[in-house]
């Protein structure tokens, strides 16, 4: 809500902004990446969440109202001077390897792992490789309000361990960052979904991308080390720390690249994941999506598919809770859950003359819960409004599609996503197993967005790295 | 020894002043915005009576006239916020809930 208080703001209107407990620094932080220091804040005692009514009015009366009243008629300085930060050419530090890692851990700079120090010469090389100009801007990056440049993605891709030729993948992954349809500022919202990037492309074979047997477990170098520069990239240029802008009640580790196995799908005819998203195959592509929860699928028997939906609609509907709300409510058709399936269970689709579109017809019919149950997940159990309402009174005002409401029995059977194209699949892992993963996606707050991957030479190297500031100021210096 | 650069970027945000606050809340249009999350249902309305209760002539526009501004449509509404405001003659704003 800070967003909605900001652009009040801007135009003139005070605004007090409630929160609860707790929220204060993001809250603080959120209004700061968009230029504002000191925004009004009333606190809410506790978690409105977990009181009574009786507890909450009580706590709101005594604590919170006149905070509201002082909120919208006190006179605050708000600029305050500014700390003075490092310019992106300046020596921030000097120091042994120990050092520089004790330094950025303690700085809140790395992800608790030995970091590769960013020296000048390991940037300007990892630069140079692929001619691009380090101070081209890619866009503002949400909720920090820092830039994000060609330079900051490469720092942190060094200190990454990426390699050189990985810069194109990381460029392409900046961009969706930074494209408003991802909406990467939700990524410290407290559910703690982390995003999973998916990739595509002759990319995959050329720098050594794992598709394989533990195609998401850490250890090749490639789709390790580019998961974790998301990671550091959100932390250090985004701003998802804990003292600002991450409020993950739990979260998860930097997630392994997920890159598909294009060979099993040339195999079965069947398109790779990023043509969901206008690409075509043989396109270098990288696609991000954030992840509320994952649920493997193991040991799923049949040689035909009608024996396999059953496992995969199961495993959907399963993983499918809360994230129900971007069905309608928060996100009206955007939540897409995501299949990946081993080779072995695709080419059962494939030698069946199955498609993609088939395989989502079939789970859109039997990934389904009782209405009763998704009417509970987001009504009765949820602080959404929107689920108050039966899905059949919905469907019958036009605001979700007719699938949900074709009766009043509560006992029938809906599906979990909107239409059958909002299920995603993508192949990949142990060829010689029939396992699958199922996973919830976070809707709007992390909408699925996919990037080309430009691999060629940049001309953009007509122009030398020099020092973007010339009155540099350094903070850190040691 | 290593001479390392710095993992963050500039701020690209220039710094803004807030809008300046009210001499008092009597006779002003507050607008409720919200998220349409925790529990703003049962809350808006005992902020309305306790602030009529101090305030004389205070009025309020609700958050039904502003949309669910962390819903589907948050960046188009937010967009439009400006006018809305104007439109509804809006003096001042209390937003919520960030939980």
């Amino acid at each position: 809500m800070l967003r909605a208080s900001v652009a009040a703001e801007a135009v003139g209107v005070p605004t007090v902004s409630l929160v609860c407990e707790g929220f204060q620094r993001q809250a603080a932080a959120t209004a700061r990446g968009f230029g504002f220091d000191g925004l009004a804040l009333a606190v809410l005692q506790g978690h409105v969440d977990a009181q009574s009514y009786d507890e909450m009015i009580t706590l709101l009366v005594t604590n919170t109202i006149d905070a509201l009243v002082a909120g919208l008629t006190e006179h605050v300085d708000d600029l305050v001077d500014a700390v003075a930060e490092p310019a992106a050419m300046d020596v921030a530090a000097v120091g042994s390897i120990d050092e520089i890692n004790l330094l950025f851990r303690n700085r809140g700079w790395s992800d608790g792992l030995p970091i590769v120090p960013p020296t000048l010469e390991r940037v300007h090389s990892f630069i140079n490789a692929s001619g691009h100009d380090p101070w081209r801007m890619i866009g503002p990056a949400r909720p920090s309000g820092r830039d994000i440049t060609v330079w900051s993605v490469a720092v942190n891709g060094v200190m990454a361990g990426c390699r050189p030729e990985d810069l194109p993948v990381l460029l392409a992954l900046a961009e969706a960052i930074a494209d408003p349809r991802y909406g990467v500022e939700h990524s410290g919202n407290t559910t703690g979904a982390d995003a999973l990037i998916v990739l595509n492309g002759p990319v995959i074979e050329d720098l050594g991308f794992n598709y394989g047997p533990g195609a998401m477990r850490d250890g090749t170098p490639a789709n390790t080390t580019v998961g974790r520069w998301l990671r550091l990239f959100l932390r250090n240029v985004c701003g998802f720390t804990v003292d600002e802008h991450d409020k993950a009640t739990f979260g998860n580790s930097a997630r392994v690249v997920l890159a598909e196995d294009e060979r099993a799908l040339d195999e079965i005819g069947w398109t790779p994941f990023a043509c969901e998203f206008g690409f075509v195959a043989g396109d270098d592509a990288v696609t991000i999506g954030r992840i509320n929860s994952g649920i493997i699928v193991g040991s799923v028997f049949g040689s035909m598919p009608h024996e396999v939906i059953p496992y995969l609609a199961d495993g959907l509907a399963r993983v499918t809770g809360w994230d129900l709300t971007h069905v309608y409510g928060i996100g009206q058709g955007h939540y897409r859950p995501l299949l990946v399936i081993s080779p072995m269970i695709a080419r059962v689709f494939g030698r069946a003359g199955w498609s993609k579109q088939d395989v989502r017809d079939a789970l859109f019919d039997h990934a389904r819960i009782p209405a009763w149950k998704f009417e509970k997940l987001i009504g009765d159990w949820s602080n959404l409004t929107t689920g108050r309402r039966t899905l059949h009174d919905l469907a019958g005002e036009g605001l979700v599609p007719p699938v949900f409401g074709t009766s009043d029995d509560p006992n029938r059977l809906v599906p979990i996503v909107s239409a059958p194209d909002r299920f995603l699949i993508a192949v990949a892992g142990d060829p010689n197993r029939m396992n699958a993963y199922v996973m919830s996606h976070d809707g709007p707050h992390g909408d699925w967005t996919s990037k080309r991957i430009d691999r060629s030479y940049s001309a953009d190297l007509e122009c030398r790295i020099t020092r973007p500031n010339p009155t540099p100021r350094t903070e850190e210096r040691e | 020894m290593y001479e390392v650069v710095w993992p963050k970027s500039a701020r690209g945000v220039g710094r803004l002043r807030r809008a300046p606050r009210l001499e008092t809340l009597a006779g002003k249009r507050i607008a409720f915005l919200w998220d349409y999350l925790f529990r703003g249902e049962e809350l808006f309305p005992v902020i309305e009576k306790e602030l009529k209760h101090r305030f004389n002539g205070i009025e309020f526009v609700g958050y039904d006239a502003f949309g669910n501004l962390h819903g589907p449509d948050e960046r188009a509404l937010i967009a439009a916020l400006p006018d809305a405001l104007s439109r509804h003659r809006i003096d001042a704003v209390i937003s919520g809930n960030g939980c």
